[in-house]
């Protein structure tokens, strides 16, 4: 059987490892948008009370300080004393925080991008804080938002390659077993897993680009 | 893979819930237990069109009928093997383990059903020999954790003034692939998985054997929480009585010469010391 064979045999394999990526990157990535937007909200219109700010910057500064592998095995290994984790729990969990460390300063890079005006304004106008932010702020923060989460997007499909590490069989292990059963080709079967990781990339960007086409507002900002 | 649905469909779910079991796997007694392999670890184990395959997978089979217990197989890498099970997060560890002092103190190994030497390939056309392949300058692959990589560094770099670099892989065959191009002159392996690489085609041969009488052995966690020890032992000399273990071994490695069971236990693993689990009339006195 050549190496053709063999990957058009164990194409469904490839796929089903594609999907545990998905699934990995699709929870990673909630977890990363409901806490950092949560961590930018409170950093920019939060109590300024060092007792709030501090624990959410030492959070940051960790998470976006330390190799994702070491707070794989950490997460994976060091839990297990408390709490029984699972593979899989543990990489979601891992990549999930630090992904909020990330987006949480990709979201507030995007508020302070609002003019400061625009909330006085509103403000003025007789809105409260919430009512602003959710009507004048928000709005156009997300839409400046959509293109540097693009980045987050893309660099996080990539590391859910980590996750083998300890035990997750995602699509490069299934590379892996390919590679190791036929002793060899190395070059074939990852020249097919970086293509099937590019068309995954790929359509997440032009659906994020969609979506920042749609939302844009004609004759402004341009 | 059951394990990984089922923690995967809540964790989607969930989404962005840290708390909820779905993440967790608790244990159950009559829950199967893991047996930890490296499923790209020819012919001991691997993965052939989706299913499990290879001399330790097919002998834990046959050990856990013979045992009357459940087993599931748990893939994970070479070097993440050794610390999940003295972590406990698998029960059983079962790929072509080499029994070393280090390791049996902080795992408990079975006996030994196994026996290899190690290797030095060196690429087909190369005309080093056993000396020149590892010495002068000479850089040599192993993969990162093997028992090779300890006798390497024990034996060779850190007790003599032989120039050798050690470049330490996450498995044989990414090994053996950077030396069919030349990033590194030989690679050292036991000889079973050496015999696998020939036979496969690959365009390397064996320069020379180093005689080490290594015992391979199947693994539990230190101090054997489970209690399933003994059966391990009763099952691995029962499935060689009976000759299925002559036949597993035949079919990954057609032609071998199988070592008796039990072979050499090394006087410095406590469970080798009279009695041994399930076996009382063996072991070191």
């Amino acid at each position: 059987m050549d190496i053709y064979d063999v990957l058009l045999r164990d194409f469904p394999f490839l796929l089903k490892g594609l999907g545990v990526a998905i699934v990995l990157l699709a929870a990673l990535l909630v977890i990363g948008f409901v806490l950092g937007m949560g961590i930018c909200l409170v950093q920019l219109y939060g109590p300024r009370s060092r007792l709030v700010q501090w624990p959410l910057v030492l959070y940051e500064r960790i998470f976006r300080g330390v190799p994702i592998i070491i707070m794989l095995f950490i997460f994976f290994y060091g839990i297990s004393g408390v709490w029984d984790i699972s593979a899989f729990g543990a990489a979601v969990l891992a990549m999930g925080l630090r992904s909020a460390a990330y987006q949480s300063q990709i979201f507030r890079s995007a508020f302070q991008s609002v003019p400061a005006g625009q909330m006085m304004a509103a403000r003025a106008m007789g809105m409260s804080k919430i009512m602003a932010i959710r009507h004048i702020v928000f709005p156009q923060a997300a839409r400046h938002a959509i293109g540097p989460w693009t980045n987050e997007f893309s660099s996080e499909i990539k590391e859910t390659s980590l996750a083998y590490v300890i035990g997750v069989v995602e699509l490069t292990r299934q590379a892996h077993y390919i590679i190791t059963s036929t002793q060899g080709n190395v070059l074939t079967v990852f020249a097919v897993v970086a293509l099937l990781y590019f068309i995954l990339n790929r359509t997440g960007n032009s659906l994020l680009y969609a979506l920042e086409r749609k939302l844009a507002v004609p004759g402004f900002e341009k | 893979m059951n394990r990984i649905k089922a923690s995967l469909m809540p964790a989607a779910l969930m989404g962005t819930l840290l708390i909820g079991s779905g993440l967790a796997t608790t244990s159950f007694a009559q829950d199967p237990y893991t047996v930890g392999v490296e499923a790209s670890f020819p012919p001991w184990a691997y993965v052939e069109a989706g299913e499990f395959k290879g001399i330790a997978i097919d002998a834990m089979e046959a050990i856990a009928e013979e045992a009357g217990i459940e087993i599931e197989f748990q893939d994970m890498p070479f070097p993440s093997l050794i610390p999940a099970l003295a972590a406990e997060k698998i029960d059983i560890l079962a790929t072509g383990l080499t029994v070393t002092e280090e390791r049996s103190e902080n795992i408990d190994f079975t006996i030994p059903w196994w026996e290899t030497n190690d290797v030095v390939l060196v690429p087909e056309d190369s005309d080093l020999n056993v000396f020149t392949a590892v010495c002068c300058g000479a850089s040599v692959g192993v993969q990162g954790g093997s028992s090779q990589q300890a006798w390497m560094e024990e034996n060779v770099v850190n007790s003599s003034d032989i120039d050798v670099e050690l470049s330490k892989y996450d498995n044989y065959v990414t090994a053996v692939d950077d030396m069919a191009i030349g990033r590194i002159s030989s690679v050292i392996v036991d000889d079973t998985s050496a015999q696998e690489y020939i036979n496969a085609g690959k365009p390397v041969k064996m320069a020379g054997k180093i005689y080490i009488r290594a015992p391979l052995a199947l693994a539990v966690s230190k101090g054997d929480p489970q209690e399933i020890l003994g059966d391990l032992n009763q099952g691995i000399l029962a499935i060689y009585e009976s000759g299925e273990w002559g036949k597993i071994v035949e079919n990954y490695i057609p032609g071998v010469t199988v070592p008796a069971i039990p072979g050499h236990m090394p006087d410095f693993v406590d469970t080798y010391q009279k009695p041994v689990a399930g076996l009382p009339e063996l072991g070191n006195e």
